[in-house]
């Protein structure tokens, strides 16, 4: 068992770094680029906020382009045709060289007449790209550096007609949305022709058996090679769709969720299932419209009515539980979160934690914990019910101190350190938990701990317990990291069968999956959760 | 209990005593309380060892009786203990419930006392799942005097 346990241990290990191994020679590609001395050459003076650009976990548009490399490297049998090559070229010098033209306080100036200026004071010629106004600025694309200098050399030599002086910033970018969406539609056309051919060629017999036999390899195909979607700057109109488009995008990875323009988690995609694993939203206008992120957080957390709706109201337990004249219970409040600083916190970090544990890897999540973590599982003890329980995949991790006699094993099954509380997590059932019915306490908290609890539902989504539902209640204690996230010290989980009626009340709420465009997750935050270094513990097993 | 880490002893131990005395009188667990003590019952929070207390004795049952289906502890990085606890419950007539508590255990002063206290009912109620109640009101062994006075 622990053989096979390492084996698969080190096979997640050697996943996981060849994806860290692609993105760090994907940046190393990108710094030796021509495109990239380019950029440097105008970043000098262009009012380039790098920040916003910084998406450790989206891909570099040079990625995608190494990704098609790398199929260069394929064997001469399994070659594109040289027709998808060129046009594989074509489009990797569509989606290089672009830059953002930006005119402070643009607002002002009809479209035309703005342009017009420039065009008059321009060196050379230019096509604006995707011209348009946002908050105060007018905005457009070029694509070529040279373009980009003659725009940047503009700045300060052009006047309104009140004789003040118009400024133009210029800063490198990636291809605006309307090119990403024209290549994007080419682009799943291309990873369809091999899926496609597998189909129609019948005398590959092992190809189709292959398929046969393992479904998910075609659809894994596609999502690899969608891995990087870079939606940065994109209106939320132009997301619409996007899961028609990738209809197996439910395991794209990494998301650039950057300056996208969310007017409000209505517009986004809702209902479709698209989980990052990693996100960057750094500068979405949902988080700079409102004033403080716990507003942020309601109004993302209108797509969670319980989380909501709860808070402050009471439910008597008799519509919880279905059980009558339990007139002597206490009536059932919603979750205590103690302030709106500690609630958007604690709720941001659950989502991003259940993001990636239902739709991710989850060795990922060894960020999130100190390297001198326990984690311990409990499932109930049933002493007169000999039979098996249908959560028998938990009862090998299960550290019920009211069964669990032999003191060995106790000790071995309080899980410490992160990595091995990550591969325990990994051997864990896949599950979908619903968000929407999460209640969470947050029972202590100082400058630098905080103690909650989250009781929920979740869902078993394969393994013999397929579509079993479970209730659990998890506790964190939580220690805050000088970048200000959180760091799990202590994580305790007990998971027992849900009652048949609340079975099927599980995600019944029509909220959309608690993802991707409609979240907001800051850049920074994921970052922490994801590498919180930790000091060594002083804490003395 | 020799080969037992010590969080094990201590949390179990607690647990032990503590429900007995809050099957007894439910203000008597008020003694492992200190005076920063917070009491989390179903989404509100009473603050102090007092408020606690006064929460506890405004439960309307009579009578309760409660039987542990799951507990677990584990040490913390202050040298606390965190102790969780899956109970079923009985009160009066009312039909059993189930119910999952935290308790944050802190030594001071040699004595080991409940910082915290997080109560919430089990809503996804498996009273169903669970075999009945016994007729008599748990009795844990001797549990040594460890709650502070």
């Amino acid at each position: 068992m622990e053989n096979i346990d390492q084996v698969n241990t080190l096979q997640r290990k050697a996943r996981c770094r060849g994806i860290y191994r692609r993105r760090q020679s994907s940046w190393s590609q990108q710094a030796t680029s021509q495109q990239q001395q380019d950029r440097e050459s105008l970043r000098s003076d262009a009012h380039v906020d790098i920040q916003a650009r910084y998406a450790p976990y989206a891909l570099p548009s040079c990625h995608r382009r190494g990704n098609f490399q790398e199929q260069d490297e394929t064997p001469v049998n399994k070659q594109k045709p040289p027709e998808r090559r060129m046009e594989r070229n074509r489009q990797d010098e569509t989606l290089g060289s672009w830059f953002k033209i930006r005119v402070p306080f643009g607002i002002k100036y009809d479209e035309k007449w703005l342009l017009n200026l420039i065009h008059k004071q321009c060196s050379v010629p230019f096509t604006p790209v995707e011209f348009h106004y946002e908050k105060m600025e007018a905005q457009f694309f070029v694509q070529n550096a040279n373009i980009a200098s003659a725009l940047k050399n503009v700045n300060g030599k052009i006047y309104n007609e009140a004789n003040e002086r118009i400024s133009i910033f210029v800063d490198p970018c990636d291809a605006p949305h309307s090119v990403l969406k024209e290549l994007r539609s080419e682009k799943v056309e291309q990873i369809k022709l091999p899926v496609k051919e597998r189909y129609d060629a019948s005398q590959q017999s092992r190809d189709i058996q292959g398929v046969r036999s393992d479904p998910g390899m075609a659809t894994a195909a596609i999502v690899e090679q969608l891995l990087a979607l870079d939606l940065s700057d994109k209106k939320p109109y132009q997301l619409h769709g996007l899961s028609n488009t990738m209809p197996n995008a439910s395991n794209t990875k990494n998301w650039n969720l950057s300056n996208t323009e969310v007017k409000s988690a209505g517009e986004m995609d809702k209902g479709e299932r698209l989980e990052p694993e990693g996100m960057c939203a750094e500068r979405n206008p949902l988080c700079t419209t409102f004033p403080d992120k716990s507003t942020n957080i309601s109004s993302i957390l209108e797509l969670f009515p319980k989380l909501l709706t709860l808070d402050d109201q009471e439910t008597s337990p008799q519509a919880k539980c279905g059980i009558e004249a339990c007139k002597r219970l206490p009536t059932c409040k919603g979750s205590y979160f103690g302030s709106d600083e500690v609630k958007s916190q604690v709720l941001q970090f659950l989502t991003l934690y259940y993001l990636i544990h239902d739709y991710g890897d989850r060795q990922v999540l060894a960020g999130a914990y100190h390297e001198e973590a326990c984690f311990s599982l409990t499932i109930p003890f049933h002493p007169e019910d000999p039979a098996p329980s249908s959560l028998c995949e938990y009862f090998k991790d299960s550290r019920n101190m009211k069964k669990l006699k032999d003191p060995h094993l106790r000790v071995q099954l309080l899980k410490h350190t992160k990595r091995v509380i990550v591969h325990t997590l990994c051997g864990l059932p896949k599950t979908q938990h619903d968000l929407s019915s999460f209640v969470v306490d947050i029972w202590f908290q100082t400058e630098t701990m905080f103690c909650f609890s989250v009781s929920g539902v979740f869902k078993e989504v394969e393994g013999s317990c397929q579509g079993c539902v479970r209730a659990f209640t998890r506790t964190f204690i939580t220690t805050l990291t000088r970048y200000c996230s959180l760091c799990i010290m202590n994580d305790e989980l007990f998971v027992r069968d849900a009652n048949p009626s609340e079975t099927q009340s599980v995600f019944c709420i029509p909220v959309p999956t608690p993802t991707s465009s409609s979240m907001h997750t800051l850049s920074q935050q994921q970052q922490d959760i994801m590498q919180a270094s930790s000091t060594p513990s002083e804490m003395n097993l | 209990m020799g080969d037992k880490p010590v969080w094990e002893q201590t949390g179990s131990s607690f647990i032990q005593h503590y429900y007995q005395l809050f099957d007894n009188d439910r203000t008597q667990p008020g003694a492992s309380y200190i005076d920063a003590t917070c009491l989390t019952w179903e989404g509100q929070q009473f603050q102090g060892k007092a408020a606690t207390v006064e929460k506890l004795s405004s439960l309307l049952f009579q009578k309760i009786q409660d039987s542990i289906t799951a507990q677990d502890h584990q040490p913390r990085p202050d040298s606390c203990i965190i102790s969780m606890v899956v109970d079923q419950f009985k009160a009066d007539e009312d039909p059993v419930m189930g119910f999952h508590q935290m308790l944050p255990l802190k030594n001071i002063n040699d004595a080991w006392v409940c910082t915290n206290d997080m109560f919430r009912l089990a809503l996804h109620n498996f009273a169903d799942l669970l075999p009945p109640l016994p007729d008599t009101i748990h009795t844990p062994p001797d549990a040594p005097n460890i709650i502070h006075k």
